[in-house]
């Protein structure tokens, strides 16, 4: 069995587990129902800040030994993070329209902050995009995402900056908002969905793999020029 | 008395308020390759727009393919010429085929005929390269593939040589040898006058806006 | 060839080479929802506000980057390919309308997705019918919008400061485009006729496309 399946076994067992105690767990007392989705919500952003922390990571050592695992680590690793950060947004303005009545609050630091660490990194994948020389690429995107990562603790201490809508954290060193059973359903999810972070940057690193080796025999395919057939032009 | 393809009877062009051609006589008759040499910033290029018709004289006049350019008639016969200029004018973004694709499409010629001439100049397992991963002689071997497909009656070829192995000059040279061998005419302008006298029938030189046999 | 073929050609290789590079909805569509975001936060205002002007800043928005989309560099024929295809036979006119066609495309894909952002940002209390009138706005819009800034690229082709030349040509030219738009949806607000609004999109879109192809070919004349 490959790496990235027995990845994928055991985070999907773990999402499993910790699906089940976010439904066990009891319902906050004024949001209801809808407080379950903090569930997903809150994982998912701590798995984006993990995800843009690892570009960072991966950013610079390609910046000091520029090989190009640390390239495709920093770039697979955006790649998820984006991804799992759309996820929270998404999950926070359902959850917001549930219990503020507004899927957008402009008065939100933290929404707002998270929005534009979204596009901070869509503008990264979309840099990468535009250059098609892999040194050149790799270059470009690793000063972006060395610099990029400060978006990262601007999110999360926004809330704690501005009074707004939004939550303050739920795990404080000075104790938690919440009762245990909804903080163990938490902390499970947050490790489950950092297991499902693991197994997709696993196989995102793979396809990444191939395809420079792809690239590396295409880029051989000087030889696939023939000579012309000289004698065949007149009558082509 | 075979009528000629190209009359160029004291044609003058200013660009940018400068004359860059004066009293240019050309005549060009079927079958005949005729090169123009001179140094950079001469008027070569200039005397190949007037040829292809994308440039009117300013003075004089010019007859091409029947064609005169002081009026609309140059427009029908712009098809039954052929241009390789400077820059390779491929889509950068697209394969080497698409670009054949496009123009075989926009030129109305049959596209089961892409295939056999991409076997010909050589490129039938490189054609799905993109332009822009291509190299230039590659990429000059599909503008050569696209006047194979397009069989102009006059090919216009600036500098077309230059920078190019033995294969794909050997491959420009086929492309002459076919469009003369058809009655048709091929004007080349390079600043390499050796060059031009290895495979022209004629060889003019500009100079002071103008042009002359060169002995 | 006939035209339609030609322009149909040009406009599907136009959206070939768009979806490879895919500046459209990689770069400027993001780079408008930022715009959309930045806008409330750099005027402060309360939520109230923010709903009401919100269709006004989309189509404020939808001008100054529906430019960017009309003006792309992709979309713009180096001087070797413009020889090239008037040698071809070519019809100026034809590639007119396509890159008129393949901007419409995508001015139209981008509007729909600025507006979906729009709504879930600034949360406005649009009226039933809403989603039509803006439908029908967009599609006016873009296609007057890309035809007027595919003259403006043509006026300056070859020029090194194309992009921001032609903007300049094309944004007050633009404006009964954004006041037909913009007062379609208001006029459905205030519950009194939208058709004016709709007719003056109608009537901009087809003396732009009668201008565009009639023009064509002494544009190119001029610009060799």
């Amino acid at each position: 069995m490959t790496k990235v399946r027995v990845l994928f076994g055991f985070a999907g067992a773990a999402i499993a587990v910790g699906l089940w105690l976010a439904l066990t767990a009891p319902a906050d007392a004024l949001q209801g129902e809808y407080s379950r989705i903090i569930n997903v919500h809150v994982p998912t952003i701590w798995v984006a800040y993990l995800a843009f922390f690892v570009t960072s990571v991966g950013s610079l050592m390609w910046l000091w030994r520029k090989t190009p695992r640390w390239d495709r680590l920093a770039s697979s690793s955006v790649e998820v993070g984006v991804l799992f950060t759309g996820i929270s947004l998404i999950t926070g303005m359902i959850w917001g329209n549930a219990v503020w009545g507004t899927a957008w609050d402009w008065g939100d630091a933290r929404l707002t902050t998270t929005a534009v660490m979204f596009f901070v990194y869509l503008g990264y994948l979309a840099l990468r995009g535009a250059v098609d020389d892999p040194a050149v690429r790799a270059r470009r995107s690793a000063i972006l995402g060395v610099v990029a990562v400060i978006q990262v603790p601007l999110t999360y201490f926004a809330v704690n900056l501005f009074r707004t809508l939004h939550q303050t954290q739920s795990l404080r060193p000075d104790g938690s908002t919440m009762p245990d059973e909804m903080i163990t359903a938490m902390l499970v999810n947050v490790i489950a969905f950092t297991m499902l972070y693991a197994a997709l940057l696993t196989a995102r690193l793979e396809v990444a793999k191939a395809e420079e080796a792809a690239a590396v025999e295409s880029a051989l395919a000087g030889d696939a020029v023939k000579p012309p057939k000289l004698s065949e032009v007149k009558d082509v | 008395m075979v009528d000629p393809l190209v009359v160029l009877d004291g044609v003058g062009v200013s660009l940018g308020g400068k004359p860059v051609l004066r009293d240019v006589d050309l005549t060009v008759t079927p079958g005949e390759t005729v090169g123009i040499s001179g140094p950079n910033g001469s008027g070569k290029t200039t005397i190949v727009r007037v040829l292809a018709t994308l440039i009117k004289p300013d003075q004089g006049g010019a007859v091409v393919l029947g064609a005169d350019l002081d009026s609309s008639d140059f427009y029908a016969i712009r098809r039954m010429i052929g241009l390789i200029g400077h820059v390779p004018a491929l889509i950068p973004e697209l394969s080497l085929r698409e670009n054949l694709s496009h123009y075989a499409r926009l030129g109305g010629i049959d596209e089961d005929r892409i295939d056999p001439v991409l076997d010909v100049v050589g490129l039938d397992s490189a054609s799905d390269r993109r332009a822009s991963a291509s190299s230039f002689g590659m990429k000059r071997r599909v503008e050569v593939a696209h006047l194979l497909l397009a069989r102009p009656r006059i090919v216009l070829l600036d500098e077309a040589t230059s920078g190019l192995d033995t294969e794909a000059r050997e491959l420009i040279d086929a492309l002459i040898d076919r469009t003369t061998a058809a009655d048709g005419a091929v004007v080349m302008v390079s600043h390499d006058a050796e060059a031009l006298a290895s495979v022209c029938s004629r060889v003019l030189r500009i100079g002071g806006g103008r042009l002359e046999p060169v002995t | 060839m006939s035209f339609w073929s030609q322009a149909i050609e040009i406009a599907r290789v136009d959206l070939a080479v768009e979806r490879r590079l895919g500046d459209t909805l990689r770069i400027v569509t993001p780079f408008a929802v930022i715009a959309l975001l930045v806008f409330p936060l750099a005027l402060g205002v309360r939520l109230s506000v923010i709903r009401e002007i919100g269709p006004a800043v989309f189509w404020a928005l939808g001008i100054l980057f529906g430019m960017q989309i009309a003006l792309r560099q992709s979309a713009a024929d180096s001087p070797e390919r413009r020889d090239i295809y008037a040698l071809m036979g070519l019809d100026p006119a034809a590639r007119f309308a396509g890159r008129a066609m393949s901007g419409g495309v995508l001015m139209v894909a981008f509007l729909l997705i600025l507006f979906v952002a729009m709504v879930v940002l600034y949360g406005p209390s649009l009226p039933p019918g809403s989603t039509w009138v803006v439908v029908v706005s967009a599609v006016l819009f873009a296609i007057g919008l890309t035809e007027l800034a595919t003259l403006a690229g043509e006026i300056t082709a070859g020029l090194s400061n194309r992009n921001s030349l032609a903007s300049l040509i094309v944004a007050p030219l633009a404006l009964p485009l954004v006041i037909g738009a913009s007062q379609a949806l208001e006029a459905l607000v205030r519950d009194v006729g939208i058709l004016p609004w709709i007719l003056l999109l109608l009537a901009t879109d087809l003396a732009l496309a009668v201008a565009g192809i009639g023009l064509a070919r002494p544009i190119e004349e001029a610009t060799r």
